[in-house]
């Protein structure tokens, strides 16, 4: 538990003549002691402080108590209860208690006797306090390696020479870029003698666009980023402009406040622009569910508290997340603190389901290229067309004056039940289990199913709700042939969370390839299958726009010729044609089948639809615009025309005169205009990425209740917005919202968020940083290894306008981090993980790093930035494997040609299967805000670099760059490789070791042609035909071997 | 020699670390090796007080969340109550999925399963469904009066496996690999089956996140074998390089690092080179623990012809046996398509079919083996059913919501009391009332079995201790164990 590696030398050194006139301090060497064993029943949480005893406060240590002395008597250890029950031989006196199974180390126990004896000097916990820059220690002219040095010489260590130049080279491009030098850039270091060459390096590294990717990447664990919902069925979101966002933002050297504020409240700046628009995709990156039967406020709550929590892990460094249930057991975070910063997530207009479409709203749509243009164009042109039509509908007024006063919805009715009426069910009853019919123009019952439920508000009085298990079976009816013309009707209402996918009406028999017709929808895709064999054998008509939007009443009319081609369907929604795409237009058997017609599935099992639905219809022939119309408006028109004239809105009376005049050709002809313009907006708004943003409520304030033991049914009193009580206060003037909280995430007396964000920089580039739980600042954190560092980087980052590009120049630029890697025994056992830098950074690369290099290594590498994720190489049935059936996202299609060899950063995040070679090296499924990686060692990653397609296909074009640069010699293809995967030549060494297995694997291939083809040909870019294949395989293998060191593995 | 001793020699890791050079080298190996509990204060060293029965899980989750009271918990006087509705008094006001909280009515579906007795305890069985498995009733403890707090899928299958209905936490696998260590070096410590179920009606999801090592450190996931191309991702060799090719690529490989090792002088190098051997090795054992071909007729006489099938549940089944067999500690299989929100009657029976003589293969096997002493078998899923139907109901067909009030787990082998039963619900099996036992507790339990007091079996997280059984109390469940 001693965290102080001074502190330890101290206690169990033999140097104790030096270390007795060190001084014991509180928050170094005492507190993480008390928080180990005490704070679990003398904390901050009253829930489970025993004896009202508590050393989370000074007064707890000072102060009296009534019936005894105060535990801890200044300079008096055997005089403080502190002490001397830590130190009881008693069981029932002995602290910690025996049942808690800790025990006090006796060094541990020496360190809080000398404390007392040193005065018990006090200090509230350090990361509470508003950091101040501290004087720079002499002994070198980088402010790092100064503070680094003060504390080496104090362990009495030395510091490591330099890096040898091309290691320099390697390291400072992999961590500013992500990857690796070009030889070229490599050489031209090594030969610039200029004493700032290595500073001019950097900063043409940090000019480069990969700088922002590289950034990007570690931000976006933070953020949480990924390409699905995460939940359940875990279907695509799309969001990926977001991340485009981070990268640009790093680029252009956005400095870190104004990150911030964009990031948590950018849509409530005045007149916000797309850009900081987009950057609220921060917290819409959450994940979210859809599953059925989930509780509203249930999900809302736990959005919230993801929010919540992540803010607090990347800017204030605390596990907020203790608090959910109760007041933090170590950090003065009260439970009532939690809730009231739930209140700043909790008044967006999120809805609590994702509704497993990409776009769940509040989203922003970004057309690109003409699409702008004719976004922007369609209202004025739809306008202009509105106001033709109501010109000519004025025209035709007076004939409609008449007909208005006279018309009754019966005559408009009857007028529907024409002699090609097949038979009609209105499925009104709202009781009962019989449907009232017609059939061939006489009444007819239809049993309905004993479970059927009754939704009460329908179309026309209660509709019936059928779902799996009470689907509506209606016999004989539907039975037609591919060569007869027929029409079919129904009105239907579709839940926003129910299947993906299913059959509204159905005549169809699965089992028998589809045979037979239906009515289908696909997510908001209305279609119309006539099949005889699918897929092979069939017409498929779709609605390529969002004619079936779930929640709301929709009429669906299908016509179809008889003609046997796709062209001779058409879809109504609404009574309004819809524009379709054909998608099958191949239908040459019967369309019969056994099967009755079935409301609510398709027959021979699955494609259940649950929902609401009435009034089917079925005619033979094809139906006019005007019939379909009629039967649509139908439950309207009974409405209004029950009402006097007199009594009629004007917005019914306009609907009355669109009914009247759809007789009228040229009335017809301006609506099929309006249509078509609202056709063409949704559709360029379908095709145009959207990304995820937040939007706050206009007519309500944020609030939240305080939910006891976080259940969300449990809600307690009502909080305002807030934040943490033991921290600064909200600026003056800082509204209420989710700006005031961004404001005070980034205003100077906020004691964290800069130095937590500089720690996180430092990790980024140095693998721990200066405080190793880089998450956790809290009482219950780790120490930091150079507090005054710490805190000189913070403010110096924060008083330079929190200036990212200047601080990991900063941080590249210091002696400390130019340092030689290379360990000696000494090292080892004195400084085993590195924490006091007396070397340089050496640790195995993260996973997309891991990718990227080989990519980069072997020229395979694609440059372009940023766009829609990508779907490279992976093992068949990663998604499958976990996919729900209906998901959008259960079948990994892969990518071809560019797409393959993008960065690691744009490949397809799918939250419960990551990709699967990247998790392999710990690359988080990113369901949560992941601050620290893992960074473990298993075989499963060997089998990834020396098998996945990835890795041998660069392996494969690393040698084949080789052999086209080098011809046939051996030496100069060894060194050509050594030097792209390396960044130097090879040791004499090491050269007959790679030339041994050359030898034997060119002999091999030789042999075995068949095996040299088979490998070279793995992967889908093309091996060079001029290169004979036993020697390329041979070659393959030997760079195989070069990407699969441990040196090329690591940083 | 003490049984605690005795186990500790028993482990693998021993016979590795002795072979160690140097120290820090050792530990990172030792990471590798999901053994990083060698230090004697070591949360899991300081965790194991009771000699373990259990040292090995084979834990089939049947997702979904089968039902009780058709398969083991007959509540023949439903008979009289069938289309009446739930009384009030009964589900006083408990909360309810969104998908029947609309219903006007609760009828009562009794199931329309036969029911008959079994062995020495007398155990009533679903007489129709279970013919194979009711014949293990001896063998294996039964607990009627499982509960849990989760209502819908995704919390409640979360919290079955990590005790968290949130997701992020260590899933059982993940805490059986950190606390029991190794006994095979060349496979993983904790694997994952999806069996492929025939009836797809109402699939759940399941997903990576139910095996991940949550805060534990990453060797401790799960790692899913898979039923179609390679068992273990990238386990095989590109196309075009034979063993020879990979051994040689190793060969130079290892040199190169080794030459780089004196140079650098990082302890690491030495994990790097350990971890391709083991990779090596592990290329070498996979083939022959999925290759079935050498298992005789007899093998499949007793798992049914279909654990032939790679996917099957009877396949997983036999493929558990051989796991467990070469020493792997956890293996969790998971089998889709227990959500029966309808047509009870058109799937129950799928399910069986699927599960039951598999069931019975695997116990038996395990047993004549002398592997069951040894091997806790464990059934269940995670939440039971509704008494009432969702939708309408009939003598012959009805669906069951969700229920986490009550519902049956089972578990046999490793120091389990065989022929038990323990627990009893009310006569709607929808309330408990005999010795209910919590998720914690059922964790509790089985880490018990394994050696462990769940409350001392702990890792550093957030400045807590945390453990799998939370910050709640829980109870082990005494009178099921040997």
């Amino acid at each position: 538990m001693i965290r102080n590696p001074k502190l330890l030398l101290l206690l169990l050194s033999p140097l104790t003549a030096t270390a007795a006139e060190e001084r014991v301090l509180f928050n170094r060497d005492v507190r993480p002691l008390i928080a180990e064993y005490c704070y679990h029943c003398h904390g901050p949480d009253p829930g489970s402080r025993k004896e009202g005893i508590r050393f989370d406060r000074e007064e707890g240590f000072f102060g009296k108590r009534e019936d005894s002395e105060p535990a801890v008597m200044k300079g008096h250890p055997e005089k403080s209860p502190l002490y001397t029950r830590i130190t009881s031989t008693d069981s029932d006196e002995v602290m910690p208690p025996p049942k808690e199974h800790k025990t006090m180390k006796p060094q541990e126990i020496a360190v809080l006797k000398k404390w007392i004896e040193q005065g018990a000097e006090w200090q509230p916990h350090w990361a509470f306090i508003a950091p101040e820059k501290p004087a720079v220690p002499a002994g070198a002219p980088h402010p790092v390696d100064a503070f680094i040095r003060e504390r080496l010489t104090t362990a009495g260590l030395k510091p490591s020479p330099q890096a040898d130049k091309r290691t320099l080279a390697r390291r400072v491009s992999l961590d500013v870029t992500g990857l690796p030098p070009t030889p070229e850039m490599v050489d031209s270091f090594v030969n610039d003698a200029a004493p700032d060459a290595y500073e001019r390096l950097v900063d043409k590294l940090l000019a480069s666009p990969s700088y922002g990717e590289h950034r990007g990447r570690f931000w976006l664990d933070a953020a949480r980023y990924g390409d699905t919902h995460g939940l359940h069925i875990d279907n695509y979101r799309e969001i990926w402009p977001y991340r485009d966002w981070v990268i640009n933002a790093f680029n252009r050297n956005q400095h870190f406040d104004e990150f911030t504020v964009e990031q948590i409240a950018g849509d409530l700046l005045t007149k916000p622009t797309r850009e900081q628009l987009i950057a609220t995709g921060f917290h819409r990156c959450n994940i979210t569910t859809a599953e059925g039967g989930t509780i509203p406020e249930e999900n809302l709550a736990n959005y919230a508290k993801d929010r919540v929590e992540t803010t607090s892990w990347v800017w204030l460094g605390l596990t907020s997340n203790c608090a959910v249930c109760h007041d933090h057991k170590f950090d003065p975070i009260a439970q009532k603190d939690f809730y009231a910063m739930t209140a700043f997530f909790r008044n967006t207009t999120q809805f609590h389901s994702d509704k497993n479409v990409r776009d769940t709203a509040p989203v922003l749509v970004l057309p690109q290229g003409d699409d702008a243009k004719r976004l922007d164009a369609i209202p004025a042109e739809a306008a202009a067309t509105g106001a033709k039509l109501a010109e000519r509908q004025k025209a035709i007024g007076a004939e409609f004056g008449k007909w208005q006063a006279t018309a009754k919805a019966e005559v408009i009715e009857n007028a529907t039940y024409t002699k090609t009426l097949i038979a009609q069910v209105s499925l009104n009853e709202g009781t009962g289990n019989t449907a009232k019919g017609v059939v061939a123009g006489k009444p007819q019952a239809f049993a309905l199913p004993p479970n059927l439920v009754w939704k009460p508000e329908g179309k026309s009085g209660p509709a019936a709700q059928v779902a799996d298990g009470s689907s509506i079976d209606l016999g004989a009816l539907g039975d037609f042939e591919k060569d007869q013309a027929f029409s079919a009707s129904v009105w239907f209402f579709r839940p926003g969370a129910s299947n993906a996918a299913g059959g509204i009406l159905a005549k169809m028999d699965k089992t028998e390839g589809y045979r037979g017709w239906d009515i289908f929808y696909a997510g908001n895709e209305i279609a119309v299958h006539i099949v005889n064999n699918w897929p092979g054998d069939g017409l498929k008509v779709s609605t390529s726009d969002e004619a079936g939007k779930p929640d709301q009443w929709r009429h669906i009319a299908v016509t179809y010729d008889g003609s046997g081609k796709a062209k001779g369907v058409s879809i109504y929604v609404n009574g309004r044609l819809r524009k379709t795409k054909i998608e099958s237009d191949k239908l040459k058997g019967t369309i019969r089948t056994k099967l009755p017609l079935m409301v609510g599935r398709r027959g021979g099992g699955g494609e259940v639809f649950t929902g609401a639905v009435q009034d089917v219809r079925l005619y033979s022939g094809v139906l006019s615009l005007k019939q379909v119309l009629a039967i649509s408006e139908l439950p309207d028109l009974r409405t209004i025309l029950a009402k006097p004239v007199q009594g009629r809105t004007p917005e019914e009376k306009q609907r009355l005169l669109a009914f009247f005049s759809s007789g009228d050709p040229q009335s017809n002809e301006l609506q099929a205009k309006v249509a078509a313009l609202e056709t063409e907006k949704a559709e360029i708004q379908k095709r145009s990425p959207v990304t995820h943003i937040q939007m706050e409520k206009v007519d309500s304030q944020p609030m939240a209740r305080l939910l006891s033991r976080g259940q969300y049914d449990q809600p307690k009193e009502e909080l305002k917005p807030g934040v943490i009580g033991a921290l600064h206060p909200m600026p003056a003037g800082a509204p209420g919202n989710r700006l005031g909280l961004a404001q005070w995430l980034v205003a100077k007396n906020n004691p964290l968020t800069a130095r937590v964000t500089v720690n996180r920089f430092w990790q980024e580039i140095f693998g721990t940083g200066i405080v190793a739980s880089s998450s956790d600042f809290g009482i219950m954190g780790e120490a930091p290894s150079h507090p005054a560092l710490l805190d000189w980087l913070a403010v110096d980052f924060r008083d330079n306008g929190w200036d990212v590009k200047r601080l990991i120049r900063q941080l590249v630029t210091s002696e400390t981090y130019q340092q030689s890697s290379n360990v000696t025994k000494e090292l080892i056992e004195r400084d085993p993980d590195n924490r006091l830098l007396s070397r340089g950074p050496r640790f195995r690369m993260e996973a997309e790093m891991v990718r990227d290099y080989a990519l980069a290594a072997s020229g395979l590498l694609s440059p372009k930035i940023g766009g829609p994720s990508v779907r490279p190489y992976q093992p068949p049935g990663v998604w499958e494997a976990v996919a729900m059936p209906g998901s959008d996202t259960g079948n990994y299609k892969r990518d071809t040609g560019e797409a393959l060899y993008r960065r690691s950063m744009y490949t397809f995040w799918k939250r419960s299967a990551p990709p699967a070679s990247l998790e392999v090296f710990n690359a988080p499924s990113r369901e949560v805000c992941t601050i620290r990686r893992e960074r473990t060692n298993t075989p499963l990653q060997a089998l990834v670099t020396l098998n996945d397609p990835q890795f041998v296909e660069s392996a494969r074009n690393l040698a084949q760059l080789a052999l086209r640069s080098c011809k046939e010699d051996a030496k100069a293809t060894l060194d050509f490789m050594a030097r792209r995967v390396l960044s130097r030549s090879l040791r004499p060494a090491e050269i007959p070791i790679l030339e041994a297995s050359h030898a034997a694997l060119f002999a091999r291939y030789t042999q075995v042609p068949a095996d040299a083809t088979a490998l070279i040909t793995f992967g889908e870019s093309k091996a060079d035909p001029a290169l004979p294949p036993p020697q390329l395989a041979a070659w393959t293998m030997v760079a195989t071997q070069l990407l699969n060191l441990d040196e090329t593995l690591n940083k | 020699m003490h049984p605690i001793q005795d186990f500790a020699t028993y482990e693998t890791r021993r016979q590795f670390f002795t072979r160690g050079k140097n120290a820090l080298g050792m530990a990172a190996l030792a990471s590798l090796l999901g053994n990083d509990s060698s230090a004697a204060d070591h949360p899991a060293k300081v965790a194991m007080q009771y000699a373990p029965k259990a040292k090995r899980v084979i834990y089939l989750h049947m997702v979904g969340g089968p039902s009780q009271m058709d398969l083991f918990d007959p509540k023949p006087e439903m008979e009289n109550w069938f289309d009446k509705d739930l009384p009030e008094s009964i589900r006083k006001g408990q909360r309810l999925t969104t998908m029947t909280s609309g219903q006007k009515r609760f009828p009562i579906a009794p199931s329309k399963y036969k029911f008959a007795q079994y062995g020495k305890s007398g155990m009533w069985l679903n007489s129709e469904l279970l013919p194979w498995f009711s014949k293990c009733t001896d063998d294996v403890a039964f607990i009627r009066s499982m509960f849990t707090e989760a209502i819908n899928h995704e919390p409640a299958i979360t919290m079955m496996q990590t005790g968290n209905q949130l997701s992020g936490r260590p899933c059982l696998g993940a805490w059986a690999s950190y606390g029991l260590g190794t006994a095979n070096a060349d496979l993983p410590t904790f694997v994952v089956l999806v069996a492929e179920p025939s009836n797809k009606e109402q699939i759940q999801a399941i997903s990576g996140k139910l095996w991940s090592s949550g805060f534990l450190p990453g060797q401790h996931a799960g790692v899913a074998f898979r039923s179609k191309g390679d068992p273990i991702l990238y386990i095989n060799n590109p196309p075009g390089v034979s063993t020879d090719v990979r051994r040689n690529t190793l060969d130079g490989i290892k040199v190169l690092n080794e030459q780089n090792a004196a140079i650098v002088g990082d302890p690491e190098i030495h994990t790097r080179i350990a971890q391709y051997e083991m990779a090596f090795r592990m290329q070498a054992s996979v083939p022959d623990l999925t290759d079935f071909s050498k298992e005789p007729a007899s093998t499949f006489d007793l798992y049914g012809q279909d654990a032939k099938k790679p996917g099957t549940f009877a396949n997983t089944a036999l493929l558990s046996r051989r796991l467990s067999e070469r020493g792997v500690r956890f293996v969790q299989v998971y089998h889709n398509n227990w959500d029966h929100h309808s047509n009870v009657a058109g799937r129950m029976p799928d399910q069986c079919k699927d599960v039951d003589q598999p069931i019975y293969g695997l116990l038996t096997d395990l047993k004549s083996r002398g592997l069951l002493d040894e091997t806790l078998v464990l059934w269940g899923g995670e939440f039971g059913r509704t008494i009432y139907s969702q939708g309408g109901v009939t003598k012959a067909n009805y669906g069951r919501d969700h229920h986490p009030r009550c519902f049956t787990m089972w578990a046999a082998g490793g120091g389990i009391k065989g022929g038990t039963v323990y627990g009893a619900t009310d006569e709607f099996s929808y309330n408990i009332v005999e010795n209910p036992v919590h998720v914690r507790d059922l964790h509790a339990t089985l880490l018990q079995l394994m050696g462990f007091d769940h409350t001392r079996l702990s890792f550093k997280w957030q400045g807590l201790d945390a453990r799998l059984t939370g910050v709640e109390p829980a109870k082990i469940v005494k009178d099921i164990l040997a």
